[in-house]
């Protein structure tokens, strides 16, 4: 599949999973078949053998425009293989924007600058502008990018979304489909 | 003139985890050497009660993203023990391939991403793409490899979706198995250029030795990842799996919220270099070839070098796997539907993890609900040989600067590849009024 949406987030820190949240609903809208990969539904079945196969949508329905969704959560070292030789990824997480609580802005990587210093306290930590970086230059990077950024209102240990993110989840997905129409 | 220096590391970075280093040295007497795990209790042996032994493995797989398949299959052997379940030769071949992916995995994060750094130099992996761009392709590409091969075998890379208690929900192809062949036969000259590597910067590693016990799985002619009893440097005798808890002897430390272990010392260590020390007479042909090319000889009791026993272990996976898929390809593959009726029973499962010895045990109910667990991690059981590493290692090198007591004892954590989260536990608590 040439074409990659990744959820980026921590869904047990509210407002920062909104990215996870995200691709799962986007996963259940377009998948065609069951799906496995990074999303997880075990089989409690003894009788046969699962098939997994791995998430697949197609908004146009054309094959070679397959979309694949990701979910990749806290794995931040992950992106760069998860983009590997893809035409186009699409990101979407969490982001502080100095905007309004809420907001939802659609950026490329060029036109930002990271604000994020890593030290690699831990595994999970992962600069996303600097793995796009690597991956340019290592030659595999997807020759789109785009990102979908979303103001939190509140970054605190919870399972959920805030109510006002959860409110706005229907905009947000709108504005990230039209944006797979595109692809 | 009499010294006074405070090392105080919050966190170590470069672990997996949260772990802090203090040392307070007082008019040239070392008066503090602590190695403090802060990390919050993960609760799984408390979490698993009352759950069904169809959903344990999926919850403990959790414990860790980086050692999952490695809980994974503590986890279902445990219960195939306690049920008295038995697995085929061609499910333990399939399980040992992606315990081997997880293995490389692990191991060519911690030698690339995490050690590397130290041995050239650098605060993070980052530096070193504008610096050592092909070691850090070179790394990068085993990487992906590694993560590939579990996804095959395991369903993805973290959190294995394709393990059951008595076999696999989806196995490969053969043809899947033979392009895996492919692959590993291809990496050989990779991992060759990165031995090169490290051998060429491993004067790096600090030289300190300490007597230490050493604990593994050992197998009759095996250099062994998934099957026999525990060994240990300091005895000759193995002791059966089912009385891990007599040579774990678990317990609590203020300054930890993991619990420490100790046997036949204060501490032991497990690990790569625990496994190498106990079984290199049956590492394969090119792991030996890479042992031998660093000079590593059993027993080596510098626990710097651990790392290089992990890449030691890498020739002798990548090798070892090829031998494997070969078998299977020989005998073919087959369909196989796991067919389990659950009873109540108590087990044992363990595995080593790429960090070392690892122990489920479960009790189930006659309906398979879990009554109770008790899981021992490897981490933990090296907390404790940490922490005598750094009051050994200390004095002698307190006659240096600040910086640099501070890098060996980070280096000295890292070189143990510590898994904090893994190793943390849940503390029974008793309010005494």
């Amino acid at each position: 599949m040439s074409n990659v949406v990744i959820g980026l987030g921590n869904a047990l820190l509210t407002d920062e999973g909104v990215g996870v949240h995200l691709i799962e609903k986007l996963a259940r809208r377009h998948a065609l078949t069951s799906f496995a990969g990074y999303l997880e539904y075990p089989d409690n079945t003894q009788d046969s053998p699962t098939n997994f196969e791995f998430l697949k949508g197609s908004p146009t329905s054309q094959p070679e425009q397959e979309i694949e969704f990701i979910d990749l959560g806290t794995a931040g070292t992950r992106v760069l293989h998860a983009i590997a030789g893809k035409k186009k990824a699409i990101f979407l997480d969490c982001a502080y924007m100095n905007a309004t609580p809420g907001t939802i802005r659609k950026f490329t990587p060029e036109e930002v600058e990271s604000q994020k210093t890593s030290e690699q306290i831990s595994l999970h930590e992962g600069d996303l502008l600097r793995t796009l970086e690597l991956s340019r230059q290592l030659g595999e990077c997807p020759s789109e990018i785009v990102i979908f950024g979303i103001e939190p209102r509140i970054v605190a240990p919870g399972e959920n979304l805030s109510p006002l993110l959860s409110t706005r989840m229907r905009v947000y997905l709108d504005l990230i489909e039209q944006e797979l129409y595109a692809v | 003139m009499k010294m006074n220096k405070k090392i105080d590391v919050h966190h170590v970075t470069r672990i997996e985890g949260h772990g802090n280093i203090l040392v307070q040295i007082k008019e040239g007497n070392v008066e503090k050497v602590e190695w403090q795990i802060p990390e919050a209790p993960r609760l799984f042996e408390a979490m698993v009660r009352g759950r069904s032994w169809q959903d344990i493995q999926t919850i403990v797989t959790r414990i860790c993203g980086i050692c999952s398949i490695s809980h994974s299959l503590a986890c279902l052997k445990g219960i195939e023990d306690a049920m008295g379940i038995e697995t085929s030769e061609q499910t333990d071949k399939l399980r040992l391939l992606a315990h081997f992916s997880e293995q490389l995995q692990s191991h060519i994060l911690h030698i690339g991403y995490l050690v590397a750094p130290d041995l050239l130099g650098a605060k993070s992996v980052v530096p070193l793409v504008e610096s050592h761009f092909d070691v850090v392709k070179l790394v990068i590409k085993l990487h992906r490899i590694a993560n590939t091969w579990s996804d095959l075998l395991a369903g993805r890379t973290t959190h294995p979706i394709t393990f059951k208690p008595g076999g696999f929900s989806k196995i490969p192809t053969e043809q899947e198995l033979r392009d895996l062949h492919t692959t590993l036969t291809g990496i050989i000259p990779d991992l060759k250029t990165l031995v090169s590597v490290i051998l060429s910067l491993v004067d790096k590693l600090p030289a300190f030795e300490r007597e230490t016990e050493f604990i593994a799985l050992v197998h009759p002619e095996t250099y062994t990842f998934y099957q026999g009893e525990i060994g240990s440097s300091d005895i000759s005798k193995t002791t059966p799996l089912d009385r891990f808890e007599s040579v774990v002897n678990e317990y609590v430390s203020p300054q930890s919220t993991a619990k420490w272990a100790r046997w036949h010392r204060d501490s032991y260590a497990v690990g790569a270099l625990a496994r190498f020390n106990l079984n290199s007479a049956y590492l394969s042909p090119l792991a030996s070839e890479i042992a031998q090319m660093f000079g590593l000889k059993a027993k080596c009791i510098n626990p710097y070098w651990n790392s290089i026993a992990q890449l030691v272990e890498c020739g002798h996976i990548v090798e070892s796997s090829l031998l494997i898929l070969e078998q299977l390809f020989s005998t073919g593959l087959k369909t196989e539907v796991p067919k389990v009726k659950p009873k109540s029973g108590e087990g044992v499962g363990c595995v080593e993890a790429p960090r070392g010895i690892l122990f489920h045990r479960y009790a189930f109910d006659q309906l398979g609900i879990c009554t109770t667990a008790n899981l021992v991690i490897p981490t933990n059981q090296n907390h404790g040989n940490i922490q005598k590493d750094f009051e050994a290692l200390v004095p002698l090198i307190m006659d240096r600067s600040e910086e640099e007591i501070r890098l060996w004892l980070e280096m000295l954590v890292r070189s143990y590849d510590p898994c904090v989260s893994c190793s943390t536990h849940y503390l029974e608590v008793e309010f005494i009024k």
